[in-house]
């Protein structure tokens, strides 16, 4: 049946946390209720548009988006736009700069710069059916590798296009293949690395939450290539609605015969098991994956040999990331020529980065490689909200670094970025004001990676307790001279002595931040000052008698009681009971609750 | 040192650093006793990997030092030994070392490894406490699908694991040991399996567990700051649950929800675009209505 109108309403984790689903219902209700069932069809969609300000709504095909959508909304909606056709503008997105509403999606800046490969379907199926994604191409590129093209020649397809391991090292994805169909033994493995470990990083689990099938295609193409007949998805236990969607994905897949025995009766056959990880973020690194799935301690072991030589139950097994297995069936469409002229001389294609942290437009975005960082924040990020400073992006987790303004110019490829002391990573890309304390964000990642370190090296496991000491004494304002110098030493050895991925890029958050924003370590450790305010040592809160209205507001939400005063009368933070939680501060509607040094020199 | 070196020197305890003293000491002409508890030397070191901070292989420093040890003339290997007394002063000890019987004539041993394979009662050298497992008949019954679905299957255990984390919401010991017989695993792969994943816990959780994001974009946005308002309007720290077995709280590197930060997921109820100032209201709502919990701001219905 043709519908007058699709209704594609985001259904991802985080549109669902903010009540997508009540949506769904109310606006089945009201459709009901005007007798539009035959012409109006509602269709869960995958991370369709801008993460934060779900739930949102998009009216094909007039091409219109709505956000920040509520149950008393759609009555409204409903009767305006899909009755009457007159588009509501209060829900629409509100240009930064001229206060208009936009209408159309592509004229958005958000979505304007962007060029959808691995998303190719965001947006626009339902992700539980498998018949939508066939009528966008799905599984084309499986039919045609299975009928027209031998394995060598898919392999060399994959080699032309310039597709590198977009998990963060950027193996080219070609090679890999190769490697492993040269090797001798069966079975082979092909494994999906979806333990999406990073913090600050959320492109695997929405790639999967709206397109499963083209990461179950690529899959099975490469496993095709290299000659395996199995496949495993490692992906993390946290993202219950993946799992969920890529589980049916999976049944439905093998309903159309398109997994299983003699796919397509070209006597290949493939099958693909979910497998939940268990919250380590170990078990990013390939290795240590491996031995997760065979209920080993997943702890990391030397390579050689590597995976493809000796891997999952010591049989060849090539491992890529979602994204990089979400490329492979775009670029058999479209061929290679297609994708390499995409992108810079050495990284091709496009690349998705979840945009997060203090940006005005958070969410997923899929950009070609070569764009500036600059682009990145202000075009598509929409710039720093509530008037901040922009200070530096976080780019790659806890591998990865920090790249500051200066640097904002420089355009988004493997290399450069390592230049810069950070990594492409696998794309979490968080932005931070100048809120930030840049010591303080170091030490976040240090107690991050000291505890996830598995504890096999004694360079990372003691290494990483040693650095957050010294920065933890450096925030606590007990910094000494020497410590800035001893830090890079001992990340370097870290870095030199560690056996995994982990080990070895634990300290590129501690080096890169002291590569760029070296003056704020002077500062802590010389005049014991936090430029960001934010080290609680080294601050102190007081209140402007000029600004306190005297509401009281702070004092009684303050629990360490320590603010007096009189209604209507300027209130005093008494500095000796302050514990420094920032309740006062959160609560003054006046900003009369100020910062202060601590130790003013 | 112009004297003639004189009289022996006892070592006590034939690790790496005993083993070196001993060698040491017999290059510059003493004769060493070196005294071992153990049926053989090489201590800790021997069953290490690497060692710290060169990733150096532990066996190919210990083992040429083994030999050296074994085979120098000056040292004299006291192995499956216990000093019973020490008397006298320095420069002068008397020492009385007991030594353990081996059953083996060691002068004709050459150390092949043939006997422990053949021996019929090789698990009787290292005794194990036999610890009885019993469970009611319906943990028996949520066992048996379990066991049924694993049994003789590789890479079982963290499947098997995942279950019984979904059907207890821990890993209750009993089911350990249980599971580790029925699955004829090692107990302490059983052990450290389900205390390296943060996905498990050994200890009963609350009713309700409190995840407070603490990625990056949270991280930023300030979650450590709401992760000390649960701790003051809780009372408790992180990783621990209230008295009432009401509230558990604990933190989690990343939910993927970074474009709603900061997040914070009670059971399985997302939270985003949480503040500390709602900690007091989101308490509340659990701990007061049971049947209808959760807050209607921002409400979640992700269920796995």
């Amino acid at each position: 049946m043709a519908y007058r109108t699709n209704l594609m309403l985001c259904t991802c984790t985080m549109c669902v946390s903010v009540g997508a689903l009540k949506i769904k219902r109310k606006i089945e209700e009201e459709i009901k209720r005007h007798n539009l069932e035959d012409e109006i069809q509602i269709i869960p969609v995958g991370s369709s548009w801008l993460c934060t300000r779900g739930p949102t709504l998009i009216v094909q095909p007039d091409d219109v988006v709505y956000q920040f959508l509520k149950e008393d909304d759609i009555p409204h909606l409903v009767e305006e736009h899909l009755l009457k056709g007159r588009p509501v503008k209060s829900l629409m997105y509100i240009h930064p700069e001229t206060l208009h509403p936009i209408e159309k999606l592509h004229q958005i800046p958000f979505y304007r710069q962007q060029r959808l490969i691995t998303l190719r379907n965001r947006g626009m199926i339902d992700p539980d059916k498998i018949e939508e994604c066939i009528a966008r191409d799905g599984y084309k590129a499986l039919a045609k590798v299975l009928k027209s093209m031998t394995p060598e020649e898919v392999i060399q397809e994959i080699k032309d296009s310039g597709l590198r391991g977009r998990g963060g090292a950027g193996f080219p994805t070609g090679r890999k293949w190769e490697v492993c169909r040269a090797v001798k033994g069966s079975p082979k493995y092909v494994v999906c690395n979806a333990d999406e470990g990073d913090p600050g990083a959320f492109m695997d689990r929405s790639i999967i939450e709206a397109d499963p099938h083209a990461v179950l295609e690529g899959m099975a193409i490469g496993a095709y290539a290299i000659g395996a007949s199995e496949g495993y998805i490692y992906i993390r236990i946290e993202y219950p609605l993946a799992i969920k969607r890529l589980e049916r994905a999976i049944l439905e897949a093998r309903d159309y015969g398109l997994l299983g025995e003699n796919i397509l009766g070209a006597g290949f056959s493939f099958e693909a098991h979910v497998f939940k990880g268990a919250g380590a973020f170990v078990c990013g690194e390939e290795t240590s994956l491996l031995a997760s799935i065979e209920s080993k301690p997943p702890e990391p072991r030397t390579r050689p040999p590597y995976p493809a030589q000796s891997g999952l139950w010591e049989k060849p097994t090539n491992i890529n990331n979602v994204e990089t297995w979400a490329n492979v069936a775009a670029i058999i469409n479209q061929g290679a020529k297609w994708f390499s002229e995409i992108g810079t001389e050495t990284s091709k294609g496009t690349k998705v980065f979840s945009l997060a942290g203090n940006i005005n437009n958070a969410g997923l975005v899929e950009v070609p490689m070569g764009i500036t960082l600059r682009e990145m924040v202000y075009d598509i990020g929409g710039g720093i909200p509530n008037g901040k400073k922009f200070k530096a992006v976080q780019i790659g987790g806890p591998s990865g670094g920090v790249v500051p303004d200066s640097l904002l110019d420089l355009p988004i490829d493997y290399e450069r970025l390592q230049e810069a002391g950070a990594i492409m990573g696998s794309g979490g890309m968080v932005v931070v004001d100048e809120d930030t304390c840049m010591v303080d964000f170091a030490k976040y990642f240090l107690i991050f990676t000291n505890d996830e370190s598995c504890g096999k090296c004694t360079s990372c496991r003691e290494g990483s307790a040693a650095m957050l000491e010294i920065l933890t004494r450096i925030t606590e304002g007990k910094g000494e001279e020497g410590d800035i110098e001893f830090l890079e030493e001992l990340g370097e050895a870290v870095k030199e002595a560690s056996q995994c991925g982990l080990g070895q890029t634990l300290s590129n958050p501690v080096l890169s931040a002291l590569m760029h924003f070296r003056d704020e370590f002077e500062a802590h450790i010389k005049y014991k000052k936090c430029p960001a305010f934010v080290c609680k040592d080294l601050i102190t809160y007081s209140i402007d008698p000029d600004k306190c209205t005297g509401c009281g507001l702070c004092l009684k939400q303050c629990p360490a009681d320590a603010i007096t005063g009189k209604l209507k009368k300027p209130h005093q933070i008494d500095d000796s009971n302050c514990i420094k939680c920032g309740v006062c501060r959160d609560s003054c509607k006046a900003k009369a609750v100020i910062l202060k040094d601590r130790f003013d020199k | 040192m112009e004297e003639k070196i004189r009289g022996s020197v006892l070592v006590v305890g034939g690790g790496i650093a005993g083993i070196q003293a001993a060698l040491d000491l017999a290059d510059s002409g003493f004769k060493v006793y070196l005294a071992e508890k153990g049926p053989s030397i090489g201590g800790v070191m021997a069953q290490l990997d690497k060692t710290f901070p060169t990733n150096d292989c532990a066996m190919c420093i210990l083992a040429p030092k083994l030999v050296s040890t074994g085979r120098h003339p000056n040292i004299k290997l006291i192995t499956n030994a216990e000093i019973e007394e020490l008397t006298g002063k320095a420069g002068n000890f008397t020492v009385s070392v007991k030594k353990n019987p081996r059953y083996v004539d060691e002068s004709k041993c050459t150390g092949c490894g043939l006997c422990v394979e053949n021996c019929p009662v090789r698990k009787a050298i290292y005794p194990v406490e036999k610890v009885e497992v019993k469970l009611g008949p319906q943990d028996l019954e949520r066992m048996k699908k379990i066991i049924t679905e694993y049994k003789n299957k590789e890479g079982a255990l963290l499947p098997a694991l995942h279950d019984i984390n979904i059907g207890y919401s821990y890993l209750p010991e009993n089911i350990l040991r249980y599971i580790s017989e029925e699955l004829d695993l090692p107990l302490s792969l059983v052990y450290q399996i389900a205390t390296f994943y943060n996905a498990f816990s050994l200890k009963p959780k609350g009713k309700y567990t409190i995840n407070v994001c603490m990625g990056t974009a949270c991280y930023v946005k300030g979650g450590n700051r709401i992760v000390e308002s649960f701790e003051r309007a809780l009372g408790i720290k992180v990783g621990n649950t209230t008295e009432d077995l009401m509230f558990g709280l604990e933190t989690i590197s990343c939910f993927g929800c970074c474009g709603q930060a900061p997040v914070v997921v009670v059971n399985e109820d997302l939270y985003g675009h949480f503040r500390a100032t709602k900690v007091p209201q989101l308490i509340k709502s659990y701990s007061e209505t049971p049947k209808k919990a959760g807050m209607e701001v921002g409400n979640a219905e992700v269920k796995g």
